[in-house]
């Protein structure tokens, strides 16, 4: 083996190694692409290595970071953050959840799909996995409760659906992917699309099932009003304001009308005005949504800048082509190879979060992955939905661990580790269709350019 | 350091929804942050960067006024402005670039807490210690000795936009980058400025507040 790719391996690993002290992510990636190229020239100078890196090299660091600095596609990305954060803000929320489950009350499970629903339309809102969890278990998991519902179903309704917040557009998450692998933000939108809705209809399958066969696990309110005509207007006031705020910005995209960019801008002015409508738009909401916003956007840039470093650095040292050798060379059909890297990806998204996963794993694997002859919109979306379901994972799935911050009294890991397992098994039967149907995802970036 | 993110008017709710709406964003109360003791540099700095954070927030509403404007624009007097979209990359990095030291100061860059949770103050304080003087050092060294040559030879060229109607002074937007760190390595010396207080100040006990 050479020196760099000895290298390299000890340059991943060391990453690695030093993510678990906790220290800040983008900090290591950062700090230990300037250790290695350290390091590199030493061995150049020692050795006779030939690797080639010195300081010239390295300073291509600062045009990268230019390169960021004026990707346009990007400036979506503080938007679509600043659209959830103000969605979060304007009580909309509950809203939804007090008229989706009147109109759900007779149904057995009512409340458990009530939060899906909810969840599915916040997802389109923050795509921040913590916030999407935190917010449903505070609103859900206590109404569940109350109403008798087994601390399991809740637990795992609640995990599940907040986690699909990275997965349906509009989601940073896909900004971010589609940035780093070079295909258009609105092509994964729209791939992305029919698979969140088909998780979604499968977890609403689900607990309707568990009604139905374990009556006592979601049961029926006690008080539950008959559904009148009232109730569905009612119901229809609370969630077009909502719904049709997400279906403006994804339809513009898909009909060509504006560019992520643009949608996200609009998004994010009807999320302002949304909070207005309802009174909860204050100077003082305004200004700490701009807040919360700067550090959101702060953190996810300064891993880009880190990972930018980074990944310059492996490229250096030949780490690429490590990869693509060590993919290529694996005893698998192309299909096979797909399944190896989604299945690390998995076991990665146990520890790390899909910001690293993104920026370092994707943008290594996807070309080789290309050159295998798949579709990346394809692929990207099936990565995604492996962070997702990885995140719901025990031991260490950070949407547990979120639920377990706030969950009320009376609720353990128990009943989330519990509560998550059929939901994992419903993210795999997801992830299977979508393995073998491509069309649902490919159908819908192919329609939106057709005739 | 969060008195910002006290109690927000919620408005009405309907009572069966008990847990209060104002407490849902705030994740700080099972993100664990280091507790450091402040330091009289640290109070001085922090206080200057949060100020300025808290100026450059306003940064997104600015830029979302700039989309709609040139969206608007487009539509209806179907009109393109290439500066107006050079405007948005401005702001949306300026906004970040400042925002970096701002999300220091609040302990808000992602770190993975699995086992970092479970140790003592003294052991987080040491993995920052080092983690400030082998890895962020490095980083911020670099960027900031490598922006200066970068920023410069814009300047003596007078560099512009390559596209036509974009806008002039390129060095200035790329003397962000140099100011971004710099307001960087002012907020790692405050952290550093904590951290040595914590573990070589034995005589002050920190009077931190506990997570």
């Amino acid at each position: 083996m050479e020196i760099n790719e000895i290298l390299a391996i000890s340059m991943f690993g060391t990453f690695i190694l030093l993510l678990f002290t906790g220290y800040p992510v983008a900090w290591v990636l950062g700090g230990i692409a300037i250790l290695f190229s350290a390091v590199a020239m030493l061995m150049d100078h020692w050795y006779d290595a030939f690797i080639g890196i010195d300081w010239n090299y390295v300073s291509i660091v600062i045009p990268r970071m230019w390169a960021v600095m004026t990707n346009w596609v990007l400036v979506a990305l503080p938007m679509f953050v600043f659209m959830g954060l103000m969605l979060d803000r304007s009580g909309v929320a509950e809203d939804l959840m007090t008229n989706l489950a009147r109109l759900f009350g007779k149904v057995r499970g009512g409340l458990a799909v009530t939060v899906t629903f909810v969840g599915l339309l916040l997802a389109a809102s923050t795509g921040i996995i913590g916030a999407s969890v935190v917010l449903l278990a505070v609103l859900g998991v206590p109404l569940m409760l109350r109403e008798g519902y087994s601390k399991e179903l809740a637990c795992g309704t609640v995990c599940s659906t907040g986690t699909l917040g990275i997965l349906i557009p509009p989601s940073i998450m896909l900004v971010m992917m589609g940035d780093q692998i070079g295909i258009s933000v609105g092509d994964l939108f729209l791939g992305a699309l029919f698979p969140g809705l088909l998780l979604a209809g499968l977890y609403v399958t689900y607990i309707l099932g568990v009604g139905f066969l374990r009556p006592s696990a979601a049961p029926v309110s006690a008080d539950a009003e008959t559904v009148s005509l009232r109730v569905v207007f009612s119901v229809l006031w609370a969630v077009i304001p909502t719904a049709g705020l997400i279906i403006a910005v994804l339809g513009s995209i898909f009909f060509g009308i504006a560019t992520p960019t643009e949608a996200s801008g609009v998004g994010a002015l009807g999320a302002t005005l949304l909070a207005l409508s309802k009174g909860r738009l204050t100077i003082q909401v305004l200004r700490e949504v701009g807040r919360e916003t700067t550090k959101t956007t702060a953190f996810i840039f300064a891993l880009l800048l880190g990972a930018t470093a980074f990944s310059l650095i492996l490229r250096g040292l030949g780490g690429d082509e490590l990869i693509e050798g060590a993919l290529t060379g694996l005893p698998f059909s192309p299909t096979g190879i797909v399944i190896c890297i989604l299945a690390v990806t998995f076991l990665l998204g146990f520890f790390l979060d899909w910001i690293e996963l993104t920026l370092i794993i994707l943008p290594l694997v996807a070309p080789v992955v290309a050159a295998l002859g798949f579709d990346l919109v394809w692929f990207t979306v099936m990565f995604a939905v492996c962070l997702q379901t990885s995140f719901l994972t025990p031991p260490v799935g950070f949407a547990l661990f979120y639920l377990k911050g706030v969950a009320p009294e009376g609720i353990n890991l128990g009943h989330i580790y519990r509560g998550v397992i059929p939901f994992i098994l419903i993210q795999l039967v997801g992830l299977c269709i979508v393995f073998y149907w491509k069309g649902i995802v490919t159908w819908l970036p192919a329609a939106a350019y057709g005739p | 350091m969060h008195q910002d993110k006290g109690e927000t008017p919620t408005g009405e709710v309907s009572p069966s929804l008990q847990p209060n709406p104002a407490t849902l964003m705030d994740l700080d109360h099972f993100t664990h942050h280091t507790a450091l003791p402040d330091t009289w540099l640290s109070r001085k700095l922090d206080s200057l960067l949060n100020i300025i954070g808290n100026l450059m927030s306003w940064t997104w509403v600015v830029l979302m006024a700039i989309i709609i404007i040139n969206v608007v624009m487009r539509y209806l007097f179907d009109e393109g402005r290439i500066e107006f979209e050079e405007i948005q990359w401005h702001l949306y990095s300026i906004g970040w670039l400042f925002g970096l030291s701002y999300c220091f100061v609040a302990d808000d860059h992602v770190r993975v807490d699995l086992i970092h949770d479970r140790l003592s103050l003294r052991s987080q304080a040491w993995i920052e210690l080092l983690g400030i003087l082998l890895l962020l050092t490095p980083f911020l060294f670099i960027v900031l000795w490598y922006s200066v040559p970068f920023i410069l030879y814009s300047w003596q060229v007078g560099e512009v936009s390559d596209s036509p109607g974009g806008l002039p002074y390129r060095w200035i937007i790329k003397s962000v980058l140099f100011i971004g760190f710099a307001l960087l390595a002012l907020a790692t010396l405050s952290r550093l400025s904590r951290v040595c207080a914590l573990l070589f100040l034995r005589k002050s006990p920190p009077r931190a507040t506990v997570a």
